[in-house]
């Protein structure tokens, strides 16, 4: 496991998207579940109860951050099973969409725009937030374990 | 002639008369609107002033009583904030409603007016954020729980039934949430601190009592 990490991100390129993913994942995620703030200045918070959503979203960045790296990495060595980078992206923005509150602008524009489809579909995704990204985190995971099980086949690495 | 011609006069007549009256209950209507403004917020049709009315600082709070996160403000920021600046006569508070979220929230903004007609606003308010369940419309907050929750209070339930099932104060909602939309706020909880030179600071989610604290020791 730990030589499949290191045959993809040996190579800088893989390196650097994995960190730009996992920034983008988190301060995205952060910014909408309101653990950051930008505005009148820059803060960090995290409520008190709501320290378990915060652990999801970074278990969620990592896991993305790795994931689709490595998928890159098996197409644009092997030149096949696009599929499997498809669900990673997909389970990223599941758990992503989960951690939308609907109390945020996201959520009021959705609201606003759709109105009672929108509250219904807010409203569900609020409802089963922790839930959704739980699953998100295990189709991410499973897709992990898949990977790195190809990788090691078709790359043929050796322990 | 002089039949048609006393015909199209009546008709002038009517549509006069009614453009008049129209003009006349609209502007009634926007003059009681714009009795209490704080800053460029008309808090008319929100809650009472919690404190003290002559504070140099008022904080507008624009939430929603089935958002998470203005529970989280609630139970985690507000005791602090009230304690060192609204106790202490610094700056006072105001509740206006932006009930977006789910189906039952206009009608739990509508219950605490109700409930404010017997004196009992800030009492009901404090119910519905004690007892606000995680999830949206699972009935925490339906007509039914409503009613409890006034009943709990020792309200006189004849008067806040009547209250809440006629939606004496739908309109009240409404004019709140349009309000907040004119502001911009566009989630809950949104604030709008106001200064004593009516100088204006908003601040959107529910962020730590650090925030507020520079903000208002600034506006002092």
């Amino acid at each position: 496991m730990l030589q499949t990490l290191k045959l993809v991100f040996s190579n800088p390129l893989y390196l650097v998207l994995a960190s730009a993913l996992f920034a983008f994942m988190l301060i995205g995620l952060s910014v909408i579940s309101e653990y950051l703030f930008f505005e009148p200045y820059l803060i960090g918070h995290i409520a008190q109860g709501t320290e378990f959503g915060f652990v999801l979203i970074v278990i969620l960045s990592v896991l993305s951050a790795v994931v689709i790296p490595m998928n890159i990495y098996r197409i644009n060595i092997l030149k096949k099973s696009k599929g499997k980078i498809g669900g990673s992206v997909f389970s990223s923005f599941i758990g992503s969409v989960a951690g939308a509150c609907s109390c945020g602008p996201v959520g009021f524009t959705i609201i606003s725009t759709f109105g009672s489809i929108g509250i219904t579909a807010l409203t569900f995704l609020t409802n089963f937030e922790l839930p959704i990204r739980i699953g998100a985190i295990t189709l991410l995971a499973f897709t992990y374990y898949t990977t790195v099980k190809s990788l090691k086949t078709e790359c043929k690495i050796t322990h | 002639m002089n039949k048609k011609g006393s015909l199209i006069g009546i008709i002038l007549s009517v549509i006069a008369v009614s453009v008049i009256v129209a003009y006349s209950s609209s502007f009634v209507e926007n003059e009681n609107y714009d009795m209490r403004t704080h800053g460029s917020i008309s808090t008319v049709m929100g809650s009472s002033i919690m404190g003290s009315a002559s504070a140099p600082i008022t904080i507008v709070e624009f939430g929603d009583y089935q958002c998470h996160q203005c529970y989280n403000w609630f139970h985690n920021t507000k005791p602090t904030i009230f304690q060192n600046y609204v106790d202490t006569g610094k700056s006072n508070f105001i509740f206006m409603d932006l009930a977006f979220l789910g189906n039952d929230s206009p009608k739990a903004a509508q219950a605490s007016y109700c409930a404010e007609d017997q004196e009992k606003y800030w009492e009901y308010h404090n119910q519905l954020y004690n007892a606000q369940e995680s999830q949206i419309d699972n009935g925490w907050a339906n007509p039914e729980r409503l009613k409890a929750f006034a009943f709990s209070l020792g309200l006189d339930m004849d008067s806040f039934e009547s209250c809440l099932d006629s939606g004496k104060y739908a309109k009240r909602v409404q004019y709140n949430i349009a309000e907040a939309k004119k502001l911009g706020a566009s989630g809950t909880p949104t604030f709008f601190i106001i200064g004593p030179d009516g100088q204006q600071q908003k601040i959107v989610g529910a962020q730590p009592y650090s925030v507020f604290k520079q903000i208002l020791d600034s506006m002092i």
